[in-house]
């Protein structure tokens, strides 16, 4: 110890008695820390030391392998967890459109046992279909002479009339 | 630096290279094990709770203890005496005369006088880590070192 941690220990000592007991006390300390200055103990064994630096260096490593594997656990999970909101809260851009299907053949058709009845209904519906197949050709071929009303051709006849009364009034 | 220290606070404890030897790497595997719970401070009084810690665990293993105590008691049988250095069976383990009179004080008074001139804590760093008062600790030190002076001397 160092002169200053003597006159340190003196002080301690006198909290505790008066000043020659505390004196006395420091000369019995030093004296018995003298002696175990003077033997010291043996040095550890070398391969003890070298075993133990190994075991310190494998224990870094590992400690390193560790944190290494925890961030890329913790960034993989970080990106699933981001994509999983943006899957969730995102703009469904990806989604397909929504479908509505409008049934011709009403389903009480479908879940009626009465046949007799139900082969009228079906001849009606069938020419319904009929029907509607010739006036969409006709629309389509612009042919109006199948007994299909001319509908662009009222509407021409209605603009008409209404341009004549504007300008009246 | 520390692991000659703390060989060197076992060895005089236990008056046992093998034994001291386990009790270094145990010593070690603790600190790796334990590194997390070191908070700064005052590294050598972390270290030295810890090395306190272990002795004392390894006395409280009762074959271990008594084996401890055999070899003790053999050791003072087989003195031839005791101002005169010996060697072991061995022939190469020296008992110095300063191990053979650590071992005539009572367990508590030399694990502090050894804990104070290994750890070279201060004084209340040694009385925080035993859980003791400071005046207690340096009445036990004071004793205890009186002591030892007096045996080295007789």
């Amino acid at each position: 110890m160092g002169d200053q941690a003597h006159e340190n220990l003196i002080g301690l000592l006198q909290r505790f008695m008066d000043e020659p007991a505390a004196r006395t006390a420091h000369k019995d300390i030093q004296a018995g820390e003298r002696w175990l200055d003077a033997q010291p103990a043996p040095a550890p064994d070398a391969l003890v030391i070298a075993a133990l630096k190994t075991q310190m260096a494998v224990w870094a490593l590992r400690r390193h392998r560790i944190r290494r594997l925890v961030h890329a656990s913790v960034a993989a999970a970080a990106a699933v967890i981001v994509l999983s909101l943006i899957g969730l809260l995102g703009p469904r851009s990806t989604s397909r459109p929504h479908l509505s299907y409008a049934a011709i053949i009403p389903t009480a058709i479908w879940e009626s046992d009465d046949i007799t009845t139900d082969d009228l209904d079906l001849v009606y519906f069938s020419s319904e279909i009929r029907q509607i197949e010739a006036q969409v050709r006709a629309l389509d071929a612009d042919d109006s002479d199948n007994g299909v009303v001319g509908i662009p051709e009222e509407f021409e006849t209605e603009l008409m009339a209404i341009q004549t009364e504007l300008w009246k009034g | 630096m520390y692991a000659g220290r703390c060989y060197g606070y076992f060895y005089r404890l236990t008056g046992d290279r093998n034994l001291s030897d386990e009790l270094l790497s145990e010593l070690f595997i603790r600190l790796v094990e334990k590194i997390g719970s070191y908070k700064g401070g005052a590294f050598e009084s972390w270290l030295f709770k810890i090395a306190s810690n272990i002795f004392h665990d390894h006395l409280r293993g009762k074959q271990r203890r008594r084996k401890l105590l055999d070899a003790h008691r053999s050791q003072l049988e087989l003195e031839p005496g005791l101002n005169e250095p010996r060697f072991s069976d061995e022939g190469e383990i020296r008992l110095d005369k300063l191990q053979v009179q650590l071992s005539r004080l009572d367990a508590d008074t030399r694990d502090l006088i050894l804990l104070r001139f290994y750890s070279e804590l201060s004084f209340k760093e040694i009385a925080e880590l035993r859980s003791e008062p400071i005046g207690t600790a340096l009445s036990k030190l004071h004793r205890g070192l009186k002591k030892l002076r007096e045996l080295m001397e007789g």
